[in-house]
């Protein structure tokens, strides 16, 4: 018997190269990064040990492409009201490539909107997730995003004074892929790789289909929007004759020396946005004069038949300026916030000349 | 007796044990080839789905790759208790869908047996079924290769 031992030259030792530890991505193996198999045997001849031989086959990583565009913050359309600036939309953009890319932004207005957003522009979060105008940037386009990063923009529009409650309009916001490697530059488009394969890194485009574009096209898309919530505020003024010279408070009539109660309604209709800051103004007719005694009561509530109830509160910002005769009399009062299916009234009473 | 018979292509005398003189113009008995492919799913026509292998000339994270082993015996004595140790690519995860019965290693070769009766280890001390995605080597024993046998042994894994 005789004992053979041996070395055998790997098949391909130049293969037997380290391999590079391939971080646990989602995105996975970077592109470029080769995947070495090999193998090993060991085995008897005889009943004795020969030589491990070994095996390798290598193969390199190519470029996957992939993005997602996801709504976030807000989730739904977000309330916005007539005439308001920068009104915002917030989205997530993932890089699921397993290369850096950059990706270029772009926004497009849906189909079908009920009023045209304008001066939309494109904002890059400075990571705390709230926009601000002042610390957020100003983009067009992603730059360097790194395997599985995930960065936050802003979509910001300012909203038509004309748009009604219920009125909706939808913003798409597309991320495209490109080449990634020049810091603040925006690189080539991404595509596929054309025809055979090549020595390098090919492109394969595996994005999903998102709103508006097309599966493996090496770009996504998602759709936001808006809906508009005004204040439906309507006012109603009514009067009660109170007492007069004549009757004092048992069924009084409207004659000179009479005293009127006004009162002035202001509801807020159903689903309407909070009305802020409502100011009633009232001029009366000359032959009316105001009752400055009595004042003028804010924030009072109303009754069945909408005819104001004496709970209103003589509030300091409530005002009258009390004219000579022949001039009219002013009543002003700024009502607290109003919202939906809420009625607030200002009264106060005047006597007939 | 087997005199005289000459194993390997070349040796490398440090590494040997007992080595005769005549070692120095072996063949090696054994010979093994590999080569990886990508499984790849095509839908026909009439609907049914088929799978077919690929090159590996475009390969992305997700692709299922076919890892194929051939051995042959060329010399003409019976090989005995061929051993094929594959360690796992870290780009890759060993599928789930491979014979549960392969011998594999969830420790880097020191413990062998099928997937199912192997455990994990928690950091917190706590052990735990270990899953595919634990699994770093491979390996097949076979008794007996005759003169001029050959064979494939094969497994799938995921492009991480």
């Amino acid at each position: 018997m005789k004992r053979t031992k041996q070395m055998l030259g790997a098949v391909s030792a130049t293969a037997l190269i380290a391999l590079s530890v391939s971080p646990a991505y989602a995105a996975g193996t970077t592109a470029g990064d080769p995947i070495a198999n090999t193998v090993t045997v060991d085995y008897q001849v005889g009943g004795f040990n020969q030589t491990a031989v070994q095996d390798t086959d290598t193969f390199t990583v190519d470029r996957k492409v992939d993005v997602t565009v996801t709504e976030s913050g807000d989730i739904g359309r977000t309330a916005v009201s007539p005439n308001q600036t920068e009104a915002v939309l917030q989205f997530d953009i993932q890089n699921l490539s397993n290369d850096v890319v950059d990706l270029d932004l772009s926004t497009a207005l849906a189909a079908g909107n009920d009023f045209t957003p304008t001066n939309i522009q494109i904002w890059q979060d400075n990571g705390d997730g709230v926009f601000d105008s002042a610390t957020d940037t100003l983009v067009t386009y992603l730059d360097e995003m790194a395997e599985d990063e995930i960065r936050t923009v802003f979509v910001t529009a300012d909203i038509p004074v004309g748009a009604n409650t219920g009125d909706v309009a939808d913003i798409t916001l597309t991320a495209d892929a490109h080449a990634g490697g020049t810091a603040a530059s925006l690189g080539a488009e991404l595509t596929d790789t054309a025809g055979a394969n090549t020595a390098g890194v090919d492109t394969v485009l595996a994005d999903g289909a998102g709103d508006t574009d097309a599966a493996n096209a090496g770009d996504f898309s998602d759709t936001d929007g808006f809906v508009v919530t005004a204040a439906a505020v309507t006012v109603s003024k009514t009067s009660v004759i109170i007492s007069d010279p004549v009757n004092g408070t048992t069924n009084p009539k409207a004659i000179p020396g009479a005293v009127v109660e006004y009162c002035i309604a202001v509801s807020n209709g159903t689903g309407a946005a909070t009305a802020t800051g409502v100011t009633v103004t009232d001029n009366l007719p000359v032959d009316l004069e105001i009752d400055d005694v009595f004042g003028v009561f804010i924030d009072g509530t109303v009754d069945g038949t909408g005819a104001c109830q004496a709970d209103g509160v003589d509030n300091a910002n409530s005002n009258f300026v009390d004219n000579a005769p022949g001039t009219q009399d002013q009543v002003t009062g700024t009502l607290s916030d109003i919202a939906a299916d809420v009625t607030r009234t200002l009264y106060f009473r005047a006597t007939i000349n | 007796m087997k005199t005289g018979r000459i194993f390997g292509i070349f040796a490398v005398a440090a590494a040997l044990v007992s080595s005769p003189v005549s070692a120095q113009a072996e063949q090696q008995a054994m010979v093994i080839s590999g080569d990886v492919k990508v499984v790849k799913t095509v839908t026909a026509d009439d609907g049914t789905e088929q799978t077919e292998l690929a090159d590996t000339s475009v390969v992305v994270p997700g692709d299922k790759l076919l890892f194929r082993n051939n051995y042959r015996n060329q010399s003409t004595e019976p090989v005995e208790n061929f051993k094929l140790t594959n360690p796992l690519s870290s780009a890759v995860v060993f599928a789930e869908d491979n014979d549960p019965a392969l011998e594999v290693s969830v420790d880097g070769g020191s413990t062998w047996a099928a997937l199912a009766e192997l455990t994990v280890t928690n950091e917190d001390g706590t052990t735990r079924a270990a899953q595919a995605g634990d699994v770093t080597h491979l390996r097949w024993t076979l008794k007996m290769i005759q003169p001029g046998e050959t064979g494939q042994v094969t497994f799938n894994a995921f492009v991480r």
